[in-house]
């Protein structure tokens, strides 16, 4: 097993025919916590976008390996059976789809994917009952339909709550930290902190240093109109905050 | 309260019922795929106090056509009807719904509501509701709502995302929006 997880090689990527993403190279190796800053309408949106594969989103040219594979060739599906997740900046309502069987779904999908039988139904409510836990959500969540009727703090929780479930190899929170109050903010980061194994590696989109406090990065780059201007270490983050982006050379 | 259940193809469906004072009716009208039809039902709700809970959905997908035609009458004072329906249609199969409700001069404390949805599958299918309300008394409360639409990409992808495929990720989107019709079938 290859060290590296993901790299990013001179990625170009836009919508409607505007570049957004101007040449982006990225490593992210198993075991690290990577936070990628950046302004409004530098392009952390379209990376995320790109990297969960986004029907909408055009690549026009660079390469994105995910544990040796061609991640841009695998369907969205593909991706999360490989162990992406995605946790999304602004989760979607699916009316009359609970999330009870939302999950069913995605967990005998991918072991349909592997080969595997269907996850016995004991197995699965010990596992649901487990992850609702760990983002301290109550019984009655795993009933109610997908993130329908959500507050915004119980959307993002809801969606560390899934990542709980898939066990991802590759989390990205894009712009996680946005619409939470201090209290769901250290459910959510205490939430992605547990789940943190050698193995597994993150990506944490932001446009602030709050959750950064929380989940602490072991490298920390710096996105502007499209390109990673600067790469650091945590000390980054401080320089962010005192000096804002346009302290920030690129 | 009377329940009635009719899976066109295999039960006859009827053209008239009515209902006297005080009685209620619970009645589920499903078209299944590869059906078709073309049918009128009239309901009158005769009696004061009668009420009448109607709900169907069809299922179309390839070449079927639908045509329902259903006429709620009240004719007598503090009567209710609700009436919902919901459509799938794919391929290029029609389905068309008319829905009239007809509040009789006299028949005062009238609650009706109608909503008719469709879900477009294809870009060849076709979908249309026509509701229509006819009042001729005061103090009613009369609603109705139509919708036709597709099923929605971000939610596709959302499903996409979390490793449950495009087919199955449509037909759970197709079953949820059927659900509120068809979960009756299990009461």
């Amino acid at each position: 097993m290859s060290n590296i997880l993901l790299e990013i090689k001179d990625l170009h990527a836009g919508i409607e025919g505007r570049e957004i993403l101007k040449g982006v190279n990225l490593t992210i190796r198993r075991g690290e916590v990577h936070a990628v800053m950046g302004p409004n309408g530098a392009g952390k949106s379209t990376l995320s976008a790109v990297l969960a594969g986004r029907a909408d989103y055009t690549v026009t040219s660079g390469s994105v390996t995910y544990d040796g594979r061609d991640l841009l060739a695998m369907a969205p599906e593909e991706r999360s059976w490989a162990g992406i997740f995605l946790s999304f900046q602004y989760p979607v309502e699916i009316p009359g789809v609970s999330i009870t069987n939302f999950m069913k779904a995605a967990l005998n999908s991918r072991r349909k994917a592997q080969g595997l039988p269907e996850l016995k139904p004991a197995e699965f409510l010990k596992l649901l009952k487990d992850r609702m836990a760990m983002v301290q959500m109550k019984g009655e969540f795993a009933k109610r339909e997908v993130n329908v009727g959500f507050s915004g703090g119980e959307k993002k929780r809801n969606e560390i709550f899934q990542m709980a479930m898939l066990e991802p190899t590759l989390s990205i929170l894009d712009e996680t930290d946005s619409g939470l109050d201090v209290d769901a903010l250290r459910i959510v980061a205490d939430g992605v902190n547990r789940l943190r194994t050698p193995q597994t590696a993150s990506i944490v989109i932001t446009h602030y240093q709050r959750l950064l406090d929380y989940i602490v990065p072991d490298v920390v780059h710096v996105l502007k109109a499209g390109r990673i201007v600067r790469t650091g270490g945590r000390e980054l983050v401080d320089l962010i905050e005192t000096q804002g982006y346009d302290g920030i050379d690129g | 309260m009377d329940s009635l259940v009719c899976i066109a193809g295999r039960d006859p469906v009827p053209s008239f019922l009515s209902l006297g004072e005080g009685e209620s009716l619970h009645m589920t009208l499903v078209v299944p795929e590869g059906v078709s039809i073309e049918h009128s039902l009239e309901i009158h709700l005769d009696g004061p106090g009668a009420s009448l809970d109607l709900a169907g959905a069809w299922r179309c997908s390839s070449d079927e056509r639908v045509r329902l035609q259903v006429i709620v009458r009240h004719n007598a004072p503090g009567c209710t009807s609700g009436q919902l329906f919901k459509g799938v249609v794919a391929g290029s199969a029609r389905a068309e719904f008319d829905g009239l409700v007809y509040v009789a001069p006299g028949a005062v404390k009238t609650e009706a509501r109608q909503q008719s949805h469709s879900l477009l599958l294809s870009e060849g299918a076709f979908a249309e509701a026509r509701p229509q309300l006819e009042i001729y008394a005061d103090d009613v409360q009369c609603s109705h709502g139509a919708t036709t639409g597709y099923l929605n990409p971000e939610e596709l992808f959302y499903m996409r995302s979390r490793g449950i495929p495009e087919e199955e990720a449509r037909a759970m989107q197709v079953e949820a929006f059927l659900a509120p019709v068809l979960n009756r079938l299990e009461l």
